[in-house]
C-alpha cells in the first residue's frame, strides 16, 4: 500500500516535470496559435452563439442577454408569412436548378480533360476555364447584362435567325436558366480541379492491365475512371446538399432587377432585407438559422442515404 | 502504344469539344472588350459582336480620369496587398501549432475549425459582432473578417504536416526555436502553399461585396466592386448630365464595359503568374484536407 503511494507520488511528480518541461520548450507554439484562435472566437464562434437572438425579441437598446426570450414566436411567424413561403420556394427551386445541372458539369469536364493528350494543351484548357472563377460576381452580372442587354451578343445571334430580341434580364421566364447559366460558366471549370486531383491519384497499373484486356479508352474511362472517382463525387455531393439553401447572396442580387423579383428572391436576399435594411433583427435570424438547419438535415438523411447504398460518406 | 482508328477518334473529339467549351467561356468577356474599345455609333448599329469596330480607346479615356474610380481601386488594391499579407501570416502562425503533435490543444483547435467551417452563422449576429466590435462604416471592416479562412489553413497545415521530422529535429538541437524554425525553414520551403493561398485570399478580398454592402455607409471608402456596381446600376453616376452627349465616341453600355474590364485587370494580370503554384496547392488540399 505504502508502496502503491509512493510510486503514485513519484509519477505525479514526473508528470509535473513534464508538464512543465512541456511549457518550458512548447510555450512559443502557444503564442503562434493564440491570434488565430481570438481571430476564430469572435469571428465565427461570437456570430455563431449570437443566434439565440432567434428565440428572442432583440432590442438593440438592451443587448442580447438582456433582451426577452420568446421561444419560437419568430419560427411560428415565419413558416405562415407568405413572403416566407414565396422565399423559400424561389429558394428550393434553385437549389435543385443547381444540384441537377450545376453539379454534374465538372465532373465530365474533368473525364474528358483527362482524356487530353499533349499536355500544352490540356494546360491551356484548364487555364482558360478557370479564369472565369476569379471574376466577382458584379464583373459577372456587368458582363451578363450587357450580352443579354437589347443590342447585346445574344440578341444580335438571335436576329441573325430573324427572330425578335429578348430582354431577358428583365423577365422573370429567364431568371432560372440565366442562374444556371451564369453558375457553370463562372464556376465549373474550376469545380474540375478537386476531381483532377482525385484522378491523378489513380493507380496507373489499372490503366495497364484494362489495357492489356483489350479496354478501349471509353471503357477505361467508364469502368475505371468514373467508379474510382465517385468517393470524391459523393462527399463533394453531400457538401453540396449541406448547401442546398445556400445559393450564393453576390450571384443572385447583382443578376436580380425588380422585374425578377418574384421567382429571384430567395432566402439570402431576403434576411438582408428584412435583417440588415428592416432592422428585423430575431425574425432574420430565425430565417438564417431555419436554413442551416434545413442544410444539416438534409446533409444527415442524404448521408444515411449513401451509406445505405455504398460505404461512404462524409462520417 | 497500340491505338486503333475508333480511339484516336475519341480522343480527337473529346479535344475539340473541350476546345470549343475554353472559347464559349471567353466569349462574353471578348464580346465586352469589344464593346468598351468600339465606338458609339457601330455599337447602337449592333454591329459589334467579337471585335472592335471602328476602333476607339474614348471610353477608356473617359473612363481612367474619373478621380472615384481610382480611389475606390487604390482603396481595393491597398487593402488586398495588407489583407492578403496579414492572413498568410495569421493563417501560417495558426497552421504550423497545428500541423505538431506536441501542440496539445491542436485536436481541440482542429474540431473547432472544421466546425467554423461547416456551420456558417446567419448574417444577422455576424452583423451585430462586427458593428459591436467598432467595425461599422470602419475601412478596416475591408480586411479585418478575411484574413483567416478555416479551409485555407486546413490547406496550410496538410502542407507543413509533409516536413521532415528529422530535419527539425537537427534544427531544434543547433538550439533553433519555434518562431525561427516557423519563419527560416518551413515558409521559405512552402512557396508553392503560399502563392495558392495568396492568390485565394487576394481574390477573396479584391472580389468582396457583401460585406462592404453591409457595413459601409460612407461613400468615402466603397471599395471597387461596389463602386462597379453603382456603374452598372445608376446611369446618373457614370455619366454626369448624360443629356449633352450626341456628339461623343462612346455611351452608357461602352462606359460600362471599359469599367467591367477595367477591374478585371489586376486578377488577370497576376493570373499567369501565380497559377503554376495554385493548382498544385489546390490539389494538396482537396487530397488531403
Amino acid at each position: 500500500m505504502k508502496a502503491n503511494t509512493a510510486i503514485e507520488t513519484r509519477e505525479e511528480n514526473e508528470l509535473n516535470t513534464a508538464k512543465f518541461y512541456r511549457m518550458k520548450v512548447y510555450w512559443p507554439l502557444y503564442v503562434m496559435a493564440l491570434p488565430g484562435i481570438i481571430f476564430l472566437i469572435i469571428f465565427k464562434y461570437i456570430p455563431l452563439l449570437g443566434s439565440v437572438i432567434a428565440f428572442k425579441d432583440y432590442s438593440v437598446f438592451q443587448g442580447i442577454a438582456n433582451s426577452p426570450w420568446v421561444g419560437l414566436k419568430h419560427f411560428n411567424t415565419l413558416i405562415s408569412h407568405p413572403d416566407f413561403i414565396r422565399v423559400f420556394g424561389n429558394t428550393l427551386i434553385l437549389g435543385f436548378l443547381k444540384v441537377v445541372f450545376v453539379f454534374p458539369v465538372p465532373i465530365l469536364l474533368a473525364l474528358m480533360i483527362n482524356e487530353v493528350r499533349k499536355s500544352a494543351l490540356k494546360k491551356g484548357i484548364q487555364t482558360t476555364l478557370y479564369i472565369p472563377h476569379f471574376l466577382s460576381w458584379v464583373i459577372v452580372a456587368g458582363i451578363v447584362f450587357d450580352v443579354f442587354s437589347l443590342s447585346g451578343l445574344i440578341n444580335i445571334v438571335i436576329g441573325w435567325f430573324g427572330n425578335e430580341p429578348v430582354l431577358a434580364m428583365q423577365e422573370s421566364a429567364y431568371f432560372r436558366p440565366i442562374y444556371v447559366i451564369t453558375s457553370i460558366w463562372r464556376d465549373a471549370g474550376w469545380g474540375t480541379v478537386v476531381y483532377m486531383a482525385a484522378i491523378s491519384a489513380i493507380d496507373p497499373q489499372l490503366y495497364e492491365s484494362g489495357m492489356i484486356d483489350g479496354a478501349s479508352k471509353f471503357k477505361q474511362m467508364r469502368h475505371i475512371t468514373f467508379p474510382l472517382l465517385l468517393p470524391t463525387v459523393l462527399v463533394l455531393f453531400l457538401l453540396e446538399i449541406g448547401n442546398f439553401l445556400d445559393l450564393g447572396f453576390d450571384q443572385v442580387f447583382n443578376l436580380l432587377t425588380p422585374m425578377t423579383y418574384s421567382v429571384g428572391d430567395i432566402l439570402d436576399t431576403y434576411v438582408f432585407r428584412t435583417g440588415i435594411q428592416q432592422g428585423q433583427y430575431s425574425f432574420a435570424t430565425a430565417v438564417g438559422l431555419f436554413q442551416s438547419i434545413v442544410g444539416f438535415i438534409l446533409v444527415y438523411i442524404f448521408n444515411r442515404l449513401s451509406k445505405k447504398v455504398s460505404d461512404g460518406g462524409l462520417w | 502504344m497500340f491505338e486503333s482508328r475508333g480511339e484516336k477518334v475519341f480522343v480527337s473529339a473529346i479535344t475539340v469539344i473541350l476546345i470549343i467549351l475554353s472559347l464559349i467561356a471567353l466569349i462574353p468577356i471578348l464580346s465586352v472588350l469589344s464593346i468598351s474599345l468600339s465606338s458609339k455609333s457601330v455599337v447602337e448599329m449592333n454591329l459589334v459582336t467579337l471585335w472592335p469596330k471602328s476602333f476607339t480607346l474614348d471610353s477608356w479615356g473617359y473612363i481612367i480620369v474619373r478621380p472615384d474610380l481610382w480611389k475606390s481601386f487604390f482603396l481595393t488594391l491597398i487593402s488586398t496587398l495588407i489583407g492578403t499579407g496579414l492572413a498568410l501570416l495569421l493563417t501560417a502562425l495558426l497552421a504550423y501549432p497545428l500541423s505538431k503533435q506536441e501542440f496539445r490543444w491542436g485536436p481541440v483547435i482542429m474540431i473547432a475549425v472544421v466546425i467554423a467551417m461547416i456551420f456558417k452563422a446567419p448574417i444577422v449576429p455576424y452583423f451585430l459582432t462586427i458593428r459591436g466590435i467598432g467595425l461599422y462604416d470602419n475601412p478596416l471592416v475591408l480586411i479585418v473578417p478575411h484574413i483567416l479562412n478555416p479551409f485555407n489553413l486546413i490547406i496550410m497545415r496538410s502542407f507543413f504536416k509533409q516536413f521532415s521530422k528529422e530535419l527539425e529535429e537537427a534544427a531544434f538541437l543547433e538550439g533553433c526555436g519555434y518562431f525561427r524554425m516557423l519563419f527560416q525553414f518551413v515558409l521559405p520551403l512552402s512557396k508553392a502553399v503560399l502563392a495558392t493561398l495568396a492568390l485565394f485570399y487576394a481574390v477573396v478580398v479584391w472580389n468582396q461585396f457583401q460585406t462592404p454592402l453591409l457595413f459601409l455607409q460612407n461613400p468615402d471608402w466603397f471599395p471597387l466592386q461596389i463602386k462597379i456596381r453603382q456603374f452598372i446600376m445608376d446611369d446618373n453616376i457614370i455619366m454626369p448630365g448624360a443629356a449633352s452627349t450626341i456628339d461623343l465616341n462612346y455611351n452608357q453600355r461602352t462606359l460600362r464595359a471599359a469599367t467591367v474590364i477595367f477591374s478585371m485587370i489586376p486578377i488577370i494580370a497576376v493570373y499567369p503568374f501565380l497559377q503554376k503554384y495554385f493548382v498544385k496547392g489546390a490539389m494538396i488540399g482537396s487530397v488531403k484536407g
